[in-house]
Order: C-alpha cells, then sequence, then structure tokens
C-alpha cells in the first residue's frame, strides 16, 4: 500500500480530491449547485472621528431566503472590521483566515494592526485564486494612520475611498451617499447616513433584506450595533399558535436514557521522563 | 570525555542509555536565569530575572515573559533565541486550533503541541535540542494551571515550579511556602520573594519581570510601576 | 440530469426546544424518481447529545460522515471530551470549505445540546457557510416547503412533546409535497435526560 488515506488535521490549504469526479458530472450535464450568497448590501463611509461600517442581514441560495438574520460584518482586529458579499463561505473563511493572520503579526510586533496590512494580505489572497475565491469586501478600520476605508473586489482589485458600497444593492446604496454624503459628518449623522443606505438596499434590491447591522470604529474605540434598526418585523405570528388535533402515528419508540456525566478524579499521575 | 564519543549524533543513545545531548540542553537550562511559577487558587503567575549582560542594553526592549493567546503565557530558561523559536510556533499552532474549532486552544493541548515540537528536536537529524525549559500558565475551562516543559519534550502539571540557575533553592523555598489556598496576590508576593532568595543584587522592577492570569481569563504581563507597587509591598 | 443534489432525494429538519431540541428526517432512498429502500438513516449520532443530518448526494453523505466520525473521535481521544456542538459546526464547516472548488454534494444539519443543556441549531451549504439559527434549520429536497412549515408552525419554548407533534407535522407535510422524499419518518427528541428515537408512518407513494 503506497497510500495510506490517513488523514491528519488539514494545514490549510485547499483540496481538489473531487474536482475530477465533479468535472465529469458536470460535463455529463450535472448542473454545479448553487452556493449560499449574500446577495447584499454593504456599505462604509468616513465621518468626522472615524469610520462607520453597516449591512443588510440578508442570506439567500437562489431566490429562497435562507438567513433572514445573518452577521455581514465580520471581526479582522479589535480596530478593524470587515462587511462581506458574495459567497458567504468565502467571505466567511478570507476574513478569518486574514484576521488570524494578523493576530499572529500583532503577537510579533506588538502594535495594533493596520488597515494597509489586512488590505494587502485580504487583496494578495483574493487575486492568487483569480476571482473563484468570491469574496467582495468592505474593510473599514482606525489606526496609528488615521481611518481608512477600502473595497475589495474578488479578484483583489482595491479602492480608497470615503464612501464605499458594495453588493447587489451597492447601486441603491450609492445613490444615497451620493445625495447625502459631505466630509466631517458627526457619528449621529454617520449612522443616521449609512442605515438610510442599508435601508434603500434593502427595500430596493431583492438580495437584501431584514435588519440593518452598524459598526462604528473610532480611534481606540468600536462599537457594534447588531440588529440597529429592525424594519421589517414579523407581521404575521399566530397567536393562538398551531395545535394538531389528530396525532402524527408513531411505528415505533426507542427511548435511551442519557447518562449523568461522571467526572474521574485520577490521583497524581505523571509522565515518565 | 566518556560521553562525548556518543555526541556525534544527538540521536545515538550512549551505553548508559542517555542521549548525551539532551543532558547538556538541561545543563543549559540549568545555567539560565531564574524563573518560577506559582498556581494559586484564582489564577497564575509566572516570573523570572531579567538580568542584562551590560548596563548599557535599553531594558524596555527585552520581554522574557510572552502571551501564546489571550489566555496563556510563557517564560523560559536557557537560551532567549530557542525561546522566541518556539513562541513563534506554539502561537501559529494555537491559531490554528482556533481557526479549526473557533474556540480557544485548551492549555494541555497547547503544552502538548510545544513538547511534540521539541521531542521531534531530540530524534530529528541534523537539528539539536531546545536549549530551554518552559513554564506555560494558563486558564481555560478546566481553572488555572502550570506546566513545564523541558528540552527532552516531557511535560508535568506543577502546583509551583521552578528552573534556572537557582532551581534547588527556589524549589526549596517554594514547597516551605505553598499553600492550596492561596489567593493571586499572595501568589505575586512569594514569586517575588522567592526570586529575592538567590538573587545577586538589587531587585527592581527593571531586573524582573512577572505575568499573572486570574479569573478573567486575560493573562498579562505586569508593568514596572505594577511590580514597584508589589515589591513595596513585600518589604 | 437534473441538480445533483436531487440524486436521491431527502429532507432533513432540526427545531429548537425548551432545553431540548428535535432532529428529524424522511426515511426514502432513491435514484431519481426510483425509491431504493424505505428505511434510509440520514441522521447519525455524534455522541449522547449531538445528532448529525446529512442531505443531499447519499455516497457523499456516507464518505463525509465516516471522516466527521473519525475526526471527532480523535478529538475525544486527544482531548478527552466531548465536543460542543459549536465546534463541531465549525469543524464540519472547515471540512468542507477545503473542498471548496469539487465540494461534496452535502447540505449538513447539526443538532446538540451544548453546556448547560442549551440547544444548538445550525445548518450549512456545501462549502460550509454556517447558518446559526434560534429557531430551526432546514436541509434537503423539500427544504422549500419545510421552510413554510417551520415558518407557520414554529413556536418558541415548546416542551418535548410539543416540539415532536410540531416536527413531525412539518415533516410529513413537507414530504407529501415533494416527490422525492418521503416514505414516514425518523424523529430524535434530545432532552437533557434522555434521547427519544421514534419512527412515524407517512404516504407511501
Amino acid at each position: 500500500m503506497s497510500q495510506v488515506a490517513v488523514e491528519a488535521p488539514p494545514k490549510g490549504g485547499f483540496s481538489f480530491d473531487l474536482c475530477r469526479r465533479n468535472g465529469m458530472l458536470s460535463k455529463k450535464g450535472v448542473p454545479p449547485p448553487s452556493y449560499r450568497k449574500t446577495g447584499t448590501t454593504i456599505v462604509g463611509l468616513i465621518f468626522q472621528d472615524g469610520v462607520i461600517l453597516g449591512a443588510d442581514t440578508r442570506a439567500t441560495e437562489g431566490p429562497i431566503v435562507c438567513d433572514k438574520n445573518c452577521e455581514k460584518i465580520h471581526y479582522m482586529a479589535p480596530n478593524i472590521y470587515c462587511c462581506g458579499a458574495g459567497t458567504a463561505a468565502d467571505t466567511e473563511a478570507v476574513t478569518d483566515m486574514v484576521s488570524s493572520q494578523l493576530q499572529l503579526h500583532r503577537y510579533h510586533t506588538g502594535r495594533e494592526s493596520r488597515v494597509v496590512t489586512a488590505l494587502t494580505l485580504l487583496k494578495s489572497h483574493l487575486f492568487k485564486y483569480q476571482g473563484h475565491v468570491q469574496a467582495a469586501l468592505v474593510l473599514g478600520g482606525v489606526d496609528v494612520n488615521g481611518p481608512h476605508l477600502h473595497t475589495i473586489y474578488p479578484h483583489g482589485s482595491t479602492d480608497t475611498l470615503p464612501f464605499a458600497t458594495m453588493g447587489s444593492g451597492s447601486l441603491a446604496a450609492m445613490s444615497v451617499f451620493e445625495s447625502k454624503y459631505r466630509e466631517g459628518l458627526t457619528k449621529e449623522e454617520g449612522i443616521k447616513l449609512v442605515c438610510e443606505a442599508i435601508c434603500s438596499g434593502i427595500f430596493n434590491d431583492l438580495g437584501s433584506g431584514s435588519n440593518v447591522d452598524v459598526c462604528v470604529i473610532t480611534k481606540g474605540q468600536k462599537e457594534y450595533l447588531r440588529n440597529h434598526q429592525s424594519p421589517n418585523p414579523r407581521t404575521y405570528v399566530s397567536s393562538k399558535g398551531f395545535s394538531f388535533p389528530k396525532k402524527t402515528e408513531v411505528l415505533l419508540t426507542r427511548i435511551t436514557p442519557l447518562k449523568e456525566m461522571v467526572e474521574v478524579i485520577e490521583g497524581g499521575d505523571t509522565m515518565e521522563e | 570525555m566518556g560521553d562525548s564519543q556518543y555526541s556525534f549524533s544527538l540521536t545515538t543513545f550512549s551505553p548508559s542509555g542517555k542521549l548525551v545531548q539532551i543532558e547538556h540542553a538541561l545543563t543549559a537550562v540549568g545555567s539560565g536565569q531564574t524563573s518560577l511559577g506559582i498556581k494559586a487558587a484564582n489564577g497564575v503567575v509566572i516570573a523570572t530575572e531579567k538580568k542584562l549582560p551590560s548596563i548599557l542594553v535599553d531594558e524596555t526592549s527585552v520581554q522574557k515573559i510572552q502571551l501564546l493567546t489571550p489566555n496563556i503565557g510563557v517564560v523560559y530558561s536557557g537560551m532567549g533565541p530557542d525561546f522566541r523559536v518556539l513562541v513563534r510556533k506554539s502561537r501559529k499552532q494555537a491559531e490554528q486550533y482556533h481557526r479549526l474549532y473557533k474556540e480557544p486552544i485548551p492549555v494541555t493541548q497547547l503544552v502538548r503541541e510545544i513538547a511534540a515540537v521539541m521531542q521531534e528536536f531530540t530524534q530529528s537529524g541534523g537539528v539539536r535540542p531546545f536549549g530551554v525549559s518552559l513554564l506555560v500558565a494558563g486558564f481555560d475551562d478546566k481553572g488555572p494551571q502550570l506546566y513545564q516543559v523541558d528540552p527532552s519534550g516531557s511535560y508535568f502539571s506543577w502546583k509551583a515550579s521552578a528552573m534556572g540557575k537557582n532551581v534547588s533553592n527556589a524549589k526549596t523555598f517554594l514547597e516551605k511556602r505553598y499553600t492550596d489556598d492561596m489567593e493571586l496576590d499572595d501568589a505575586v508576593h512569594t514569586s517575588i520573594l522567592t526570586l529575592k532568595e538567590g538573587f545577586e543584587g538589587q531587585i527592581s522592577s527593571k531586573n524582573i519581570e512577572i505575568g499573572i492570569i486570574g479569573t478573567d481569563k486575560k493573562f498579562r504581563v505586569l508593568t514596572p510601576a505594577e511590580i514597584d507597587d508589589y515589591l513595596a509591598e513585600v518589604e | 440530469m437534473p441538480q445533483i443534489f436531487e440524486y436521491n432525494g431527502s429532507a432533513l429538519i432540526a427545531m429548537v426546544g425548551k432545553n431540548c431540541f428535535a432532529i428529524a428526517s424522511d426515511r426514502r432512498l432513491g435514484v431519481q424518481l426510483q425509491t431504493i429502500a424505505t428505511d434510509f438513516q440520514r441522521i447519525y449520532k455524534v455522541h449522547d447529545r449531538l445528532f448529525l443530518g446529512l442531505s443531499g448526494l447519499a455516497t457523499d453523505a456516507q464518505t463525509l460522515y465516516q471522516r466527521l466520525v473519525f475526526r471527532h473521535k480523535l478529538y475525544q481521544l486527544r482531548e478527552e471530551r466531548d465536543m460542543k456542538p459549536e465546534t463541531f459546526a465549525s469543524l464540519v464547516s472547515a471540512i468542507l470549505y477545503e473542498k471548496r472548488f469539487g465540494p461534496y454534494f452535502c447540505q449538513p444539519v447539526i443538532a446538540g445540546l451544548g453546556d448547560e443543556d442549551k440547544p444548538f441549531i445550525c445548518t450549512m451549504d456545501s462549502i460550509g457557510a454556517k447558518e446559526l439559527a434560534k429557531d430551526f434549520v432546514v436541509a434537503g429536497t423539500a427544504s422549500e416547503s419545510l421552510y413554510g412549515a417551520c415558518e407557520s408552525m414554529f413556536r418558541p419554548d415548546m416542551e418535548p412533546e410539543d416540539l415532536f407533534e410540531t416536527v413531525s407535522q412539518a415533516l410529513l407535510s413537507s414530504v407529501d409535497r415533494d416527490c422525492l422524499s418521503g416514505w414516514g419518518g425518523h424523529v430524535y427528541v434530545v432532552t437533557p435526560t434522555e434521547v427519544k428515537e421514534r419512527i412515524l408512518k407517512g404516504r407511501m407513494d
């Protein structure tokens, strides 16, 4: 036996084991599956003391809404956050990976992470995968050089902007920013403008919906306002609830009692030197 | 030298069943600066001497106690450069664990990983063992924990331990002073007193380092000002 | 041939109650429109308080299950404890994302009791994008009708027996509108003290 398939925990990186089979299937006319996307409106803007990021909370799979309240503002570093649009698994994985690299970098340098560091790590990963890692990001944070806001496209190109939008609702949100953004907004004005932009995405873009998440980052501080606004509450809940007069027919019941967890404490066992 | 004929390769046992390079590594640890750790009821403290080769060295640039994760800290006796390598590897390991399970790595797991690296360097070709012993202090779901890892790759959990130049004196001192219900503050005091025992010259916030972790599960290295306060309390 | 997810057909659902959860599946294994088995196991026990359901292509589901069990046993041996549901979900997600460009055609549903008997449910797509819900999660070919049924039938803080009835009704009514899944159901209701496994009678067409 030359290859024994004993797998150790992965060291990272992708595995292409199933690509041949899956490629064969799609050649025979089986379409590849669709993945969970965040259709998404994500935005960010720079205000007088820092950066505000905003996102809607809808996740879709084709025309189905599969999560009504997901989180699209990802943690990168204590002073940096990142909104993600595109394939949900990709945005999650890429932001997780980079936030991990930033953490290690902080341990080594003993300093606060810079937004450009995150930007460079993200774009070089995305460029390496030539757009196959489908993540469109709005990256914002405050570091030693002040507030920064960037957009990153799936192919790895980036922009540096005072206000930015991404995702399927980006046009709706940008129309709000273009007409109302100005330099030197206060925090309250900034949050209001971000909410308005996200709401315009929520109500005018079908890929975006549900609630508004906001994240305000200022020098040495951050405020993550999860579900800052909930403009779409459920209105159709039956107060009586459901009852089922005719019970379901059960063919077989098996009950397994669960053992109480027993803690075994052993006396000093040491390793042989 | 009888042993030296078996020193041509690290991975060859001497007839008495010893790997002499590991013994030498332990000697390197034994001649290193004293470090110690105490596990209290509500936390752990690790402390070390920080003697610099010359007064011209900027003491603020030297950090002997390092963070591995937010809730695990480590200190060493022996060779500084080897320590850095281990710290880098351990942090990476901890970060990998975190990315896989989205959960902070338990202290035991991290210690085992570090020990595995150190063991690997006693059995591989073209390398030498690490010239350091580590004291790993952490606080996780299983409470406060203190481990010592040696160049051979063996590791033990301790209530209190010491290593480096003054091991035997320090350990005797700790044995006398240690109680199971010790609070973190008492442990810091005891650790200072223990360091003081074999200290050459005047102890000050500039020539020792102390790291603590309490129930908040945040490991931190005390600032010189905080150490001064503790020193004043001990006086 | 249509979508690969529809090759074998499946329906999966997990729902949260008061200090308990239920996870249920249909029992049909088909090859497109032909039924192969009517007692197929789609829900697996990971440990006493943690269950995993795998919808999608059955061959991939079984392979994936073996890999997950392997990784869980390795974890148990190494860390001398069971995995928390959240931790297991992250592991599944990592394993699926590893095959980002050549995925398993599987959509998992994970349900378990965590610390202090707090129920946890979660589903993800075939490349590991987690969806953590507080109420219910669904997967499989019948997922669209399951969404509808659960959305109207779910109530917060149900007792185990109520939860069982709700899950069963949601499952049976949904698979009746899906020709690829059905032939009864398999329901697990897990409370801190016991696991109640029941097999439901359903339509046989």
